[in-house]
C-alpha cells in the first residue's frame, strides 16, 4: 500500500512501543542516567499519561472536504492543515479521507501525546490561551499542538523525537508545585 | 521584541512564535546582469515605515503569510495570504535567503 | 527599643524568631523583616558603600535605596529591609573587610577625596597596559556589591509561569486599589500587583491581588514580567495600569549619608509598621508638606522633635549633618548646631514612572510641581495617581547646600555635588554622558533616588531648565532581579531517535549533532567498525535524516524549481540525488530524492538541515503557489543504513521481496515489508558499501533495530561514518562546504543543468559557470602519517593557499586522507602542498574523486 512505511498500524503486532516509554517509566536524561525526583513516580502515575499510540492524521487540502465523521476530533490550524484524531486504524482513516479530495498521512508516529492534569503545569510550560483550545503553538520552546478532552486534561502533542524532552520537562515542572505526595490534581486522576 | 503579529489563523501570537523571512522582493528576469542579480540577492531596502513582508507561523499553525508592518513601531497594518502567482521570469515573490 | 505597641503594628510580639546578624545574635518578632529587627536590636551600620566604603544605615526602608544590601543564607545583594524575617537566617554585611563597623577599605574615604575623583580610573590605571590585570584585580576587588557564590547555581530553583490578564494594576496603594475595582466592576481577569509583602493580605472583590511581586518592566504586547521571588509570572495584560506612585528624593547636602539621615517613610515606616524607634532626638528636613507630617509622627511616638525645618520658608546657606564613626550628631544650619541623632530629610516627591517610560510614554518636567510627569501614555497603558504628579505638592527649590563634607547625588555609586560638576567642567554637557561618565544613576535604585538630585543639579550648573535636559532612559528591569529567575528552569529541547536507548544500553558514546544526541562511536575502537563495514555488515541509526514528502499535481514541477538538476525525467521507484541552491548560487544543503509514484517525492535533507529545507520549500511553495503538499515525516519514520557486502543476504534474509543485484538495483527506491514491518528501502551508500536505506515507522524502531543486529549487524556511530564517507570523498554539506561554496567550486559541475527553465539559483550559476574559481574542493593524502586538524592551513611555496576542512586515518586506503580548498590554479591531481600542522609543514598530494574503490564497483554491485 502507498505510503504504509507511515503507519505503525501496518506493522505486525508486538513490534511497536511508544517513544513516552522510558521517559514516563522513570525519570532518565538522555544519557540513561536516571535522575528520580522526588515523588516523581507518583507524579507520573497519577497527572500524566501517555496519548503517542493514538491515531492520528495528518490532512491537507480543502479541510471542509472532510467530514466530521472522520474521526472523534479534527484540529484545524489553518483552512488547509490539520489534524484528525481517531480510535479506528488511522491508516484506514487516511485512505478514506484521500477518496474524499484531500491529502492525508498517517502522523501516529510522528507525534508523541501527553495527558496533563494540571492547569498550572500547562501555565508554566506555554503561554497559549488555555480558554481557546484546540490550537498549535509553543509548548516548552517546541511546537505542539493542544487540546483538551471532556474529563478536562490537557492533552499536548509534539513531534515524537521532543518526547522525551518534554515528558521530562513536564515531570520536572510538576516537581515544582510543591505538591506533597497524593495530593489531587486539579482535574481528573 | 515581544510584539504580538496577528497570523491569518490563530489570531495575535507572540512574535517569536513566528519566522521573519524577510521584506519582500522580486525576482529578477530572465538572465539578469551581474548587477541586477546582486541587487535582489544581497540588497534590501530597509525602510523607516511600512513594508511588506514574508512571515510563517512557525511555532503555530506552519502556514506562511505576508504582512504589512511599520518598522518603526512594530505596528502590524495588515496579514494577509500570498495572492498565487505561478512562475515565470521576473514573477514570483521573494524574500531573504533564510540563512 | 521597641516601642508599645502601635494601632497598625505588623508583628506579633508573642512569635519571636532568631537569626544572626553580621555575626551577632538577633531576635525580633514575626512581623518583622531582617532589617527591622536588626534596627530594634540596636544594630545601625548595614552595609559600606560601594567607593568609599562609609558606613550606610536605613534610610528608605521601602526597598529602593543600595544602603541595606546584605548577604542571606549566601545569597547577596539582598534588601534586608524588606526581607521578612525568618529563623536562623544568617545576613553578613558585604563590600566589607572585616567587619561592618570596622572596614579596612574605608581608608579610601579618608584618603580618597583628593585621589578618587571622577574618572579618576579610566586616566590613572591606563599605564602602562601590562599592569591593567593587577590594577582590574585590585579595583574590582575594592569597590562593589556582595560576592555571588560562583556554585550556588542550582541551590534555588526557579520558575517561570504564563499568565493572562485583562488588566493589569501595578501597584497597590490607594489610587492602583481603586482602579483595579472599578475595572473588577466589568468583567474578570483582573490582577494587582505590588512588591510590599504588606499587600499580601490585601482582599479586593473580583481581583486576584499578588504581592510582594514587583512588574519588572513593560514591553511590547502587554508583557509585564513579575518578579515573585523564586517565580517570575509572565504576564500578558490587554490593559495596563500604572500606579507605581511616587518615591521620596533624598535632600542633597553636606553629609546626607551618615548613618540616622532618613526618608521620611523609612522612619514612618520602623515607627508604625515595626514599633522601632528609628532615634532618640529627631531634626526634620522638609521640602512639601508630606515631608512635614513625620514631625508629628515622630512625636507622637515619644520622639523629641526639637526643630523642624520647612525649607520652602527658610533659605539657609549652609546646611550640613556633622557626625561622628559615621554616624549623625548634629545638624549645622547656617551658624547654629542642633544636637540630634535622627535627621529626617526629603526634597520632595517624584513620580516613580520608570515602568511608563519603559511602556514608550514621553516624560516632562513640571515646572510647578518641580517634578518630571509622564506624558503621552502608549496604547493599552494608562496611569493613576500619583505617578501622574497628582497630588504632589510644591517644592521647596533645592539650592547647593555648603558646609563640610561629602555630599551625595547617588548614595548607590558614591557620586558626590562635586563628582558632577567635574565632568560637567570636562565637557560632560548631556546627562546621557554624565551619567555614563560618572555612573550616577546607573547604581542598585536604578535612579529611583538620585535621577531628579542629578538632573536639578545639572540644570543649576548650567543654568538651564529642568526641561531642556530632560531625563536619561529608562530601561528595564525596574528593580534588580535574580538571574537565576530570569532564566528560569534549564529547558533545552532535545531530539532523540526512536532507537537512542538502544544506543545507550550498546554503551555508545552520545554526542550532540545538531538539535539530536547521536553515537559517536561505540567503543573506544571506531576503525573497527569502520572495518566491519568494510569487510561484512554494519548498522548506523539515521533517523535524524530530514524526511519530507512532496506530493501533488505540481510537485515535479516544484522540485525542477527548487533543485539545479532534473526531476521530471525520473520513473517512480528511482532516486536521484540533489543540492539545494540559493538565489545566490550557494551550497544550501543536500540529500536524495525518490519518486515514489507520479506524483509522490519522497525528499530526504542532512540532519542538521531539516527544518530550514522544510521551511525553504514551503516558503517558495507559498510565493509561487504551487498545488504540492510539503509534509515533514522526518520523526515518524526511524531510517537505518544496513551497510556492508553481507548487508543484501541480511536484507533478503528478512523479506519476501526481492532484493537481488538485478531486482534492487543502485538508486532503486522500493516499498517493500521488512520483519513485518512496512518499510520505503532505498538502495544509496553514503559509506560506500553495498548498502540499504531502511525507512519504517519509528514506533517499530527498536524492534527492527534489534532484528537487524540479530542478523549480524554491527552497530556504527558517527565516527567511523565519517571516516567511510571520506574515503569515497563524498562531501558533508556545512563541513566541507561553507556559505560562499558553490557547485562548480565544490567539484559539482555537472550537477546543474542550465539549460533548465528557471529554478532558484539558475542565475547565479550562470555567471559562476562563466568565471573563473578562485579555489576548489579538493581530496589530499598525507604522505607521512600526520593528521591535520580541521581548518589546518595549506601552504604552497611558503604561502597561504587554503584550509583543510575533514581529514581522517583511513585503514583502507593506508593512509591519512582529507578533503581541503586549494587555490584553483593548485588542484591539479597530483600537485603537492603542504600542511600546516603543529607549526610544521608536512607534504600532501591532492587528489580527485574516491580515495576507496574509485569505480565505486562494492557500492553499485
Amino acid at each position: 500500500m502507498r505510503l504504509s512505511f507511515l503507519s505503525p498500524s501496518r506493522c505486525e503486532q508486538g513490534t511497536i512501543a511508544s517513544p513516552l516509554r522510558r521517559a514516563l517509566d522513570t525519570v532518565s536524561d538522555t544519557e540513561g542516567r536516571k535522575e528520580q525526583a522526588s515523588g516523581a513516580e507518583l507524579v507520573i502515575q497519577h497527572l500524566v499519561r501517555d496519548l503517542s499510540l493514538r491515531g492520528i492524521v495528518e490532512i491537507r487540502g480543502d479541510l471542509d472536504l472532510v467530514p466530521p465523521s472522520a474521526g472523534e476530533g479534527l484540529v484545524r490550524l489553518s483552512p488547509r492543515r490539520g489534524y484528525a484524531f481517531t480510535d479506528d486504524d488511522p491508516a484506514d482513516v487516511a485512505e478514506r479521507l484521500r477518496a474524499r479530495g484531500v491529502l492525508a498521512y498517517d502522523a501516529t508516529g510522528a507525534l508523541a501525546g501527553i495527558a496533563i492534569a494540571s492547569e498550572q503545569v500547562m501555565r508554566r510550560l506555554t503561554d497559549l490561551d488555555l480558554e481557546r483550545l484546540p490550537t498549535a503553538g509553543p509548548f516548552a520552546h517546541v511546537t505542539a499542538i493542544v487540546r483538551r478532552d471532556e474529563a478536562g486534561w490537557f492533552e499536548v502533542y509534539v513531534q515524537q523525537e521532543l518526547g522525551h524532552y518534554v515528558a521530562e520537562a513536564i515531570v520536572d515542572a510538576l516537581a515544582g508545585l510543591d505538591m506533597p505526595p497524593g495530593l489531587t490534581p486539579e482535574a481528573g486522576a | 521584541m515581544s510584539f504580538l503579529l496577528s497570523c491569518p489563523y490563530c489570531g495575535p501570537r507572540p512574535v517569536d512564535e513566528y519566522a521573519y523571512f524577510g521584506e519582500v522582493t522580486k525576482r529578477p528576469a530572465v538572465s539578469p546582469t551581474l548587477r541586477e542579480l546582486t541587487d535582489y540577492v544581497y540588497f534590501r531596502d530597509n525602510v523607516a515605515g511600512v513594508q511588506r513582508e514574508w512571515w510563517q507561523h512557525r511555532t503555530g499553525c506552519g502556514e506562511w503569510f505576508l504582512a504589512e508592518r511599520d518598522t518603526r513601531t512594530n505596528e502590524v497594518l495588515e496579514a494577509t495570504l500570498p495572492e498565487p502567482q505561478r512562475p515565470g521570469p521576473g514573477s514570483g515573490l521573494a524574500g531573504s535567503d533564510p540563512r | 527599643m521597641r516601642l508599645e505597641p502601635q494601632q497598625r503594628e505588623r508583628i506579633d510580639r508573642s512569635r519571636p524568631v532568631s537569626f544572626t546578624f553580621a555575626g551577632w545574635k538577633v531576635t525580633g518578632f514575626e512581623g518583622d523583616t531582617l532589617g527591622s529587627a536588626a534596627f530594634a536590636a540596636g544594630k545601625r551600620v548595614f552595609s559600606r558603600s560601594f567607593k568609599y566604603h562609609r558606613p550606610r544605615g536605613l534610610l528608605c526602608c521601602s526597598g529602593h535605596c543600595p544602603n541595606c544590601l546584605m548577604t542571606v543564607d549566601g545569597v547577596p545583594n539582598v534588601r534586608v529591609c524588606t526581607e521578612p524575617i525568618r529563623e536562623g537566617a544568617v545576613v553578613r554585611g558585604q563590600n566589607v573587610r572585616w567587619s561592618l563597623d570596622l572596614d579596612f577599605m574605608s581608608v579610601t574615604d579618608k584618603i580618597g577625596g583628593p585621589f578618587t575623583p571622577v574618572g579618576f580610573y579610566y586616566r590613572t590605571f591606563i599605564r602602562p597596559r601590562r599592569l591593567w590585570p593587577l590594577y582590574e584585580k585590585f579595583l574590582r576587588g575594592a569597590a562593589g556589591l556582595g560576592k555571588l557564590d560562583e556554585h550556588a547555581g542550582h541551590s534555588r530553583r526557579y520558575d517561570v509561569e504564563h499568565r493572562r490578564a485583562r488588566v493589569l494594576v501595578v501597584g497597590g496603594g490607594q489610587a492602583g486599589r481603586a482602579a483595579a475595582l472599578a475595572a473588577a466592576t466589568t468583567g474578570p481577569g483582573v490582577v494587582l500587583v505590588d512588591e510590599d509583602a504588606r499587600h499580601g493580605s490585601l482582599r479586593l472583590e473580583g481581583v486576584e491581588v499578588l504581592a510582594p511581586a514587583r512588574a519588572l518592566g513593560i514591553w511590547e504586547g502587554g508583557l509585564v514580567p513579575v518578579d515573585a521571588g523564586t517565580l517570575l509570572y509572565r504576564f500578558r495584560a490587554e490593559r495596563i495600569i500604572v500606579a507605581t506612585g511616587a518615591t521620596e528624593q533624598p535632600l542633597v547636602f553636606p553629609g546626607n549619608d551618615l548613618v540616622g539621615v532618613m526618608l521620611p517613610d523609612g522612619a514612618r515606616r520602623l515607627v508604625r509598621d515595626y514599633s522601632v524607634k528609628p532615634g532618640n532626638r529627631a531634626v526634620v528636613l522638609a521640602s512639601d508638606d508630606a515631608g512635614l507630617e513625620i514631625a508629628d509622627d515622630l512625636r507622637e511616638a515619644g520622639i523629641a522633635v526639637p526643630r523642624v525645618l520647612d525649607l520652602r520658608e527658610v533659605r539657609p546657606r549652609e546646611l550640613a549633618a556633622q557626625g561622628r564613626k559615621g554616624r549623625v550628631r548634629r545638624l549645622v544650619v547656617d551658624d547654629e548646631s542642633i544636637d540630634c541623632d535622627l535627621l529626617v530629610a526629603s526634597a520632595g516627591s517624584q513620580p516613580a514612572y520608570s515602568l511608563l517610560a519603559q511602556a514608550g510614554a514621553r516624560v516632562e518636567f513640571d515646572p510647578e510641581l518641580g517634578v518630571f510627569v509622564p506624558t503621552d501614555l502608549p496604547r493599552g497603558v494608562e496611569a493613576v495617581g500619583s505617578v501622574t504628579g497628582e497630588g504632589l505638592g510644591e517644592v521647596a527649590p533645592e539650592p547647593d547646600y555648603r558646609g563640610g563634607g561629602k555630599c551625595f547625588v547617588c548614595v548607590c555609586e558614591d557620586v558626590t555635588t562635586k563628582d558632577l560638576k567635574r565632568a560637567i567642567a570636562e565637557g560632560f554637557d548631556s546627562i546621557e554622558l554624565a551619567k555614563r561618565y560618572t555612573t550616577t544613576t546607573m547604581g542598585p535604585c536604578q535612579g529611583k533616588l538620585c535621577h531628579l538630585p542629578s538632573i536639578r543639579l545639572y540644570a543649576q550648573e548650567n543654568r538651564m531648565y529642568e526641561s531642556a535636559i530632560g531625563t536619561t532612559t529608562a530601561r528595564p528591569p525596574w528593580a534588580p532581579v535574580e538571574l537565576g529567575l530570569l532564566a528560569g528552569r534549564e529547558l533545552t529541547p532535545t531530539r532523540l531517535t526512536s532507537i537512542h536507548w538502544r544506543h545507550v544500553e550498546a554503551g555508545a558514546t552520545i554526542q550532540w549533532a545538531g538539535p539530536w544526541k547521536r553515537p559517536y562511536a561505540y567503543g573506544d575502537k571506531p576503525d573497527d567498525e569502520v572495518r566491519a563495514v568494510h569487510e561484512s555488515l554494519g548498522i548506523i541509526d539515521v533517523s535524524t535524516l530530514g524526511k519530507l514528502v512532496v506530493e501533488g499535481p505540481d510537485a515535479v514541477a516544484l522540485l525542477e524549481r527548487l533543485y539545479p538538476n532534473r526531476f521530471g525525467d525520473m520513473k517512480p521507484g528511482r532516486i536521484r540525488y540533489g543540492v539545494l541552491t540559493s538565489d545566490g548560487g550557494r551550497i544550501m544543503d543536500d540529500g536524495t530524492i525518490a519518486r515514489l509514484a507520479g506524483d509522490i517525492f519522497y525528499v530526504t535533507t542532512t540532519s542538521t538541515g531539516a527544518d530550514a529545507v522544510t521551511a525553504w520549500f514551503e516558503w517558495w511553495n507559498a510565493a509561487w503557489g504551487y498545488e504540492a503538499e510539503i509534509v515533514s515525516v522526518t520523526g515518524a519514520i526511524a531510517a537505518v543504513n544496513l551497510a556492508g557486502p553481507r548487508s543484501r543476504d541480511a536484507l533478503q534474509r528478512l523479506t519476501e521481496a526481492d532484493v537481488s543485484a538485478e531486482g534492487f538495483k543502485y538508486l532503486d527506491a522500493q516499498e517493500i515489508e521488512v520483519a513485518g514491518i512496512p518499510t520505503l528501502a532505498l538502495r544509496i551508500g553514503f559509506v560506500g558499501e553495498l548498502g540499504y536505506e531502511l525507512h519504517f515507522p519509528s514506533a517499530a524502531g527498536e524492534f527492527l533495530w534489534d532484528r537487524l543486529v540479530a542478523e549480524g549487524a554491527r552497530p556504527f556511530g558517527l565516527e567511523p561514518q565519517r571516516v567511510l564517507r571520506l574515503e569515497k570523498g563524498h562531501v558533508i554539506d556545512g563541513q566541507d562546504t561553507d556559505s560562499e561554496s558553490n557547485l562548480y567550486s565544490s567539484g559539482m559541475s555537472w550537477l546543474p543543468k542550465l539549460d533548465k527553465d528557471d529554478f532558484v539559483g539558475k542565475y547565479a550559476l550562470e555567471h559562476f559557470a562563466r568565471r573563473e574559481e578562485t579555489e576548489r574542493l579538493v581530496g589530499f593524502t598525507m604522505e607521512d602519517d600526520y593528521l591535520p586538524a580541521e581548518g589546518a592551513q595549506v601552504v604552497i611555496e611558503g604561502r597561504p593557499a587554503g584550509r583543510v576542512t575533514s581529514a581522517r586515518r583511513s585503514e583502507a586506503v593506508g593512509a591519512v586522507i582529507g578533503l581541503a580548498w586549494v587555490a584553483a590554479d593548485r588542484a591539479e591531481s597530483g600537485t603537492r602542498v603542504e600542511i600546516r600542522i603543529d607549526r610544521l609543514l608536512r607534504g600532501a598530494r591532492v587528489m580527485h574523486g574516491a580515495f576507496f574503490d574509485a569505480a565505486g564497483e562494492r557500492m553499485r554491485g
